[in-house]
């Protein structure tokens, strides 16, 4: 036990879940919130049970505008003081735009962006003023990149970054740490969710593990790094990101979001290794003549 | 002289580089629907531009985007009356100035969420459908040059600018293949009533804001929007600052973003600082497009042998 309590939302699965497991195993006291009371109820006695912690339940959906604040009040009756924050919950939805559903999308405004805004504000004030605490905010390697056919989603993860980076700015001089956690395509209930679980980056790229990237955004957190990207592949593309012109990335991103089609797939990679193949046997005749031909010099 | 009777929709049009946008539409023939909270002012811009251009008909929209409901009733309003919407500008947003743990204000800034970010989502949303039946439309965002800088005492005006641009550039990949065009447009700080009402006036942003016209910026975005380019950043010191963006760490433009954002203290020393601060600004700068350039012409000629796909690479 170490007397400290971190409110974690969209604790119910995903890295969420996986964040309250990291935090109980360092004792921590936890405040779960998520939509559905029951599955949060079980993961808080299995957590308490194990690890000898407190923890409290808050079933809230944070896509109602008066969530944040209800959970801060809730947090403030009790008398929890929280020192950590994890915004965590977010939504999506997959589709073209002109064809996704519009509900969705504001739901998933006001999660990812309102009503993180809106927590941050509330237990934000209450750390600068103990000049203690810290944030974890879930951004995505998509804050860097423009994502066709998740064209809301990809937006709302780059407001948390620009939100995160300026008020990592602001908070230079006090002891409150922010840090934004950005992984790639994970192994979630994500894209089940958004209705993209046939798409190229679901069905034929390597996902991540939760608790890996829950693992790498807790060491993050807990060190008070500003950026974890977590995944090599997901830092180089991070870096990549930042210099490659936007339009660009938007296309790489919507070849990723498309269908998966194995055909396709498979007659794409035949043509790849068929041009480097004739690239290389080029190069090798080339280096071959070049060579004859100095030794004609000679 | 010429009216071409296509109609253009214009939010935030009762002032700034909005009412300066419906003036570029009006000269050009365009039927405006003009959108803000300030009918009257609207009322008297409706008369202006029909005594000074007389070309279009002007229609006036009372709307507030910081209502849930006001994007769907702007979309009621254009069906009861008929209008079909050709271009949409989405030009309403505000800001919010301050430290944000301790200073600005939540309710503010809700709101600048609600319009900044959620109305463009509704109100694109709602014509762009109607866009994508006719196979005929343009749309026109107001991001900003915070849209690739993180913005320092105004986080959440900057990140709702960020917003705009991943939102944008991900339509256009979606749109490619008609003929609707979106086009974000990026100025700097400019000279229009955005400081005040944001609480930052006296700051070194809203100074330099001084020496940018509005009608100027204006016209840029509305050259881009018309010729159908993916964006345009107004200005060349924002176009250097934008680029410097891709190269130079976060942390390094962020914090130079809140030197920019500070009110600075009346001194003597102040007037050198600021002209030292230009120089090594200039300095990074033409470094910034030096490495530009390079990798610019690196990736160009890659892309030119080979069908080059970054998701090739298994990123």
């Amino acid at each position: 036990m170490n007397g400290k309590t971190a409110l974690i939302t969209g604790a119910s699965s995903g890295f969420g879940r996986e964040f309250a497991k990291l935090f109980a195993q360092d004792g921590y006291n936890l405040v779960l919130v998520a939509r559905q009371q029951e599955v949060l109820q079980q993961l808080s006695d299995e957590l308490t049970q194990a690890h000898g912690i407190n923890a409290t339940v808050l079933a809230k959906d944070l896509a109602q505008p008066d969530a944040a604040d209800q959970i801060y009040l809730e947090c403030q009756q009790q008398g929890i003081q929280v020192d950590v924050l994890v915004n965590d919950a977010g939504l999506s939805e997959y589709g073209k735009f002109v064809e996704s559903d519009l509900r969705k999308e504001l739901d998933t405004i006001q999660v990812n962006v309102t009503s993180l805004v809106y927590l941050t504000k509330l237990f934000l004030r209450d750390m600068v003023a103990r000049n203690e605490g810290k944030i974890l905010q879930l951004g995505s390697t998509l804050s860097l990149i423009p994502t066709p056919l998740m064209a809301v989603y990809g937006a709302t993860k780059a407001f948390v970054l620009s939100f995160t980076e300026a008020l990592q700015n602001e908070l230079n001089d006090t002891n409150v740490t922010l840090t934004i956690l950005m992984p790639g395509a994970a192994d979630t209930d994500f894209f089940n969710k958004a209705g993209a679980e046939d798409t190229k980056v679901y069905q034929d790229t390597k996902l991540s593990k939760p608790e890996d990237v829950a693992r790498d955004g807790y060491e993050g957190l807990m060190s008070g790094v500003p950026r974890v990207v977590s995944g090599f592949k997901n830092k180089v593309q991070a870096v990549g990101a930042g210099m490659l012109p936007g339009s660009l990335m938007a296309a790489a991103m919507r070849d990723l979001m498309e269908p998966y089609d194995p055909d396709a797939e498979r007659k794409k990679k035949i043509t790849q290794y068929t041009i480097a193949g004739v690239v290389a046997a080029g190069v090798l005749t080339w280096l071959a003549l070049g060579r004859n031909r100095r030794s004609d010099w000679n | 002289m010429k009216i071409n009777g296509q109609t253009a929709l214009i939010t935030g049009a009762s002032s700034g580089i909005g009412y300066e946008l419906a003036r570029c539409f009006a000269q050009d023939g365009y039927n405006l629907v003009l959108v803000s909270r300030n009918t009257d002012r609207l009322n008297e811009i409706a008369n202006e531009f029909t005594q000074q251009y007389g070309l279009g008909k002007v229609t006036v929209v009372g709307a507030d985007l910081a209502q849930p409901d006001a994007p769907q009733r702007v979309y009621n309003e254009m069906n009861n009356q008929g209008i079909r919407v050709n271009v949409l500008v989405n030009d309403a947003g505000f800001g919010e100035y301050g430290m944000f743990a301790t200073e600005t204000d939540l309710q503010k800034e809700l709101s600048m969420i609600q319009t900044n970010v959620t109305a463009l989502v509704h109100l694109t949303k709602l014509f762009l459908r109607d866009m994508t039946t006719r196979n005929e439309g343009k749309i026109l965002m107001l991001a900003s040059v915070a849209s690739v800088l993180p913005n320092p005492l105004m986080a959440v005006y900057g990140a709702t600018k960020a917003f705009i641009l991943s939102f944008s550039e991900a339509l256009r990949n979606e749109l490619k293949d008609t003929d609707i065009t979106v086009t974000a447009l990026m100025p700097g700080a400019t000279n229009t009533d955005f400081f005040n009402r944001a609480g930052a006036d006296g700051t070194v942003a809203h100074k330099q804001a001084m020496k940018t016209d509005a009608a100027d910026v204006a016209r840029d975005g509305y050259e881009a929007l018309m010729s159908g380019k993916d964006k345009v950043v107004s200005g060349m010191m924002n176009k250097a600052q934008v680029a410097m963006s891709r190269v130079m760490p976060d942390p390094f433009i962020t914090a130079n973003v809140r030197k920019q954002m500070a009110r600075p203290s009346n001194g003597n020393g102040q007037h050198e600082k600021e002209g030292k601060k230009q120089m090594a600004t200039t300095g990074s700068l033409v470094g910034a497009v030096l490495i530009l350039g390079i990798v610019a012409l690196a990736y160009y000629n890659k892309a030119r042998y080979t069908d080059f796909k970054l998701s090739d690479l298994h990123l």
